[in-house]
């Protein structure tokens, strides 16, 4: 078996808000509650993915999910995936595989020939599941046949599958045209899940209960939205570092009260720092978008590195998981299945409409170009993580969209008073690469060279600018 | 009497250019070592020594390069990408894109002629598209590095090289030996394969002529030849491409006197 030694501890990040600093905690609570509930046996515990939507059904339902990318993070953030990691390759997979994946099958593997959990198993480590709920999403793969590769460990916990489709975007096609047959499909798929959870909890759906949840998830998704967007000010109060703390309600405690009351905190906590005019540095010289990738887990103090050049991030594509309900015009129901179902339709299919009217920009690019102008972005910041291809396929080619608007020249737009003005639009880019958990692809030295030398480009380019 | 330096502490050979009013003074390259404050104070000693200046003469250093934090005389720091494109624009001020194949990396960068970059890429932490890779295979075939582009040229049957790893390059050119392929043929091969990998991370950015080859790499004709092939265009080689970065240094060094 592969070696497993367990790596150097990495240095924490410092956070810009009280609200991002509380997460760790909070995250350990949940961990250490999937053990608790598992040792009582009061509650089910169940594997499952992120961004499903199925959240309310889950806690209608008195299940406890347990992220397993979550843990699979934790392990990386805390610099402990090697070890899991390698034991998934002397099974035979390949590291190019999702590292996520990875981490999760090596460690059920550990924990199931132990009978107990791995040494100094990260924050207790990750429980026994009593059932798993894959999904296979459009295109990430690994969310359908991860568990497949767990459950030989495990030959006894039974696996459903959700499929949660979406019509993929077509220029010369109204969405809504078709949504209504994605939409049967959907309802489908979440009343064989509730069947299947019913069957495994031997416990009745409160459909009552479960659209209180679903409500409170929804208000959840229009106070994160208005939260967010004071990110807008400048300077701006919080960054994506902290974001990377903040998306643990958004994707890991949705349909909760403490994940309401967590945004309700944030919220004011960002109003006042607005008013206090305090930025989330200190003299914000640069304001950078997170275009997109998932982030290094183990490296997130890069994100300090960037603020001690003046960056800040005020916006970022990844994790924000939530869309203003407000702006979608999703059908009326009272049926909270049917509204899950729409509601996932509407977040996918959100930027459809921009889209169209801008000729040739499509969803993923609309949302990027709307945000610059939106929180007044000087530079694109992305990475590529070389394990998931879901994330990252496409970002180079959204970058190359983007230089089609954000020239190196200048050019003259006509101006809101009808005259024309010779504006600079120019929006240099960094691409960082390593990966999600897998530390062995990620260099601090190199990275920070990349970092400098952009900072370096966006000064040139201000100064040029200038004269 | 204006006198700046311009240090660049690469990560296999450190180069620094000494510049005064009226021009060049003087340069210097030498093996970057194990020791890059060494390394840099032996570049400014004889930096110094040709130019027949002392170190209270000199009015500003800039240091650049991976080793550049370790230059303690500096004034400034800047990044090596920012040099380049200075150093790139001053010699030939139609460069719009620039391809520096060094030890360490290859970065690609646009640039608009005033030595401003406006975007850059930088091929990853892996060495199969930089130019540790010629060294790897030099070390195998056991010729100088910088006979290898001239050995390449006279390549009548080049091999297709089936890696752009390092490691597994190596590996190859030694079964490729056993398989008694020439060393020309076999290197040949090795620049295509190179020069194909630059040309894919040059295409992720986009590349709008003219474009420039800089870096130790550019010193290797074999490669440059390899990729013009690829990209069916001319590759301007400025006279020492591999001192680019170190003279837009100095360049910049001047630049900060005179603000």
């Amino acid at each position: 078996m592969a070696e497993e030694q367990k790596e150097a501890k990495p240095k924490k990040r410092m956070t810009a808000t009280k609200a991002a600093a509380s997460i760790g905690p909070m995250v350990k609570e949940f961990i250490t509650g999937t053990l608790q509930a598992k040792a009582e046996g009061k509650q089910k515990v169940a594997y499952t993915f992120i961004v499903c939507h199925h959240e309310e059904i889950f806690r209608a339902l008195d299940v406890m999910p347990v992220w397993t990318e979550n843990f699979a993070g934790i392990c990386g953030a805390k610099r402990d995936a090697e070890r899991f990691l390698q034991r998934a390759e002397s099974l035979g997979l390949s590291r190019s595989l999702c590292t996520y994946a990875l981490c999760g099958i090596g460690f059920d593997q550990w924990r199931e020939e132990l009978g107990g959990m791995p040494p100094d198993a990260p924050w207790g480590g990750q429980v026994r599941p009593d059932f798993m709920i894959s999904s296979g999403q459009i295109l990430c793969d690994p969310r359908s046949k991860w568990y497949q590769a767990s459950q030989q460990f495990m030959p006894d916990v039974p696996i459903y599958n959700i499929d949660l489709p979406y019509p993929l975007f077509q220029r010369n096609q109204d969405h809504r045209d078709v949504w209504s047959y994605y939409h049967q499909y959907i309802v489908k798929q979440l009343r064989g899940l509730v069947a299947f959870i019913e069957e495994q909890t031997k416990k009745k759906m409160d459909y009552d209960r479960l659209r209180e949840l679903v409500n409170l998830s929804d208000r959840t998704w229009n106070l994160i939205d208005e939260t967010y967007k004071l990110r807008r000010a400048v300077p701006c109060p919080m960054g994506t570092g902290d974001a990377m703390n903040t998306m643990v309600p958004i994707n890991f405690m949705m349909a909760t009260q403490k994940a309401y009351d967590f945004f309700v905190d944030l919220k004011k906590e960002l109003e006042e720092k607005i008013v206090r005019g305090e930025g989330e540095v200190e003299n914000e010289k640069y304001r950078l978008m997170w275009g997109g990738g998932l982030p290094a887990w183990y490296a997130l103090s890069d994100f300090n590195y960037f603020n001690s050049k003046g960056a800040s991030f005020p916006v970022e594509t990844t994790y924000r998981m939530v869309a203003p309900l407000h702006d979608m015009d999703l059908p009326e129901t009272k049926d909270p299945i049917e509204h899950l179902a729409w509601r996932w339709l509407g977040y996918w299919t959100f930027w459809f409409d921009k889209a169209r009217k801008r000729p040739g920009s499509e969803p993923d690019v609309e949302r990027l170009i709307n945000w610059i102008e939106e929180y007044k972005i000087d530079g694109v910041v992305m990475h590529e993580a070389f394990s998931c291809r879901t994330w990252h396929v496409g970002l180079i080619w959204q970058l190359h969209q983007l230089a089609k608007i954000y020239k190196p020249i200048p050019v003259h737009v006509i101006g809101k008073d009808g005259k024309k003005e010779k504006v600079f639009k120019e929006l240099p880019s960094l691409i960082l690469e390593s990966d999600i958990i897998d530390i062995t692809s990620y260099s601090e030295v190199d990275t920070r060279n990349k970092i400098d030398a952009f900072v370096g480009a966006l000064e040139s380019i201000r100064a040029n600018r200038a004269a | 009497m204006v006198f700046v330096l311009g240090i660049d502490i690469g990560s296999a050979q450190s180069k620094g250019i000494a510049l005064g009013g009226q021009g060049s003074l003087g340069s210097f390259e030498c093996p970057s070592g194990g020791d890059f404050k060494l390394t840099a104070e032996k570049l400014r000693g004889e930096l110094l020594s040709q130019s027949g200046k002392t170190e209270n003469d000199v009015s500003r250093t800039v240091a650049t390069g991976y080793g550049s934090k370790l230059v303690f005389f500096a004034d400034e720091i800047k990044p090596d990408i920012v040099c380049l494109a200075k150093g790139v624009s001053s010699l030939h001020p139609t460069v719009r894109t620039v391809i520096d194949v060094g030890d360490l990396y290859t970065k690609v960068l646009r640039t608009d002629g005033n030595g401003s970059v406006h975007n850059f890429l930088l091929s990853g932490k892996c060495a199969g598209g930089s130019g540790r890779i010629l060294q790897v295979i030099a070390r195998v075939l056991r010729v100088r590095v910088e006979e290898m582009g001239d050995l390449s040229l006279t390549s009548q049957k080049r091999v297709d090289f089936n890696t752009g790893c390092a490691v597994f390059a190596e590996t190859e050119a030694i079964s490729r030996l056993s398989q008694e392929v020439k060393k020309e043929d076999l290197l040949a091969g090795l620049h295509r394969a190179l020069a194909a990998q630059i040309n894919s991370l040059a295409e992720r950015i986009g590349v709008e002529p003219d474009v420039a080859m800089t870096g130790g790499g550019a010193r290797d004709i074999g490669l440059v030849r390899a990729f013009k092939e690829i990209r069916r265009h001319d590759i301007l080689v400025p006279t020492d491409p591999h001192m680019i970065a170190a003279l837009g240094a100095a360049i910049m060094a001047l630049e900060g006197i005179e603000q």
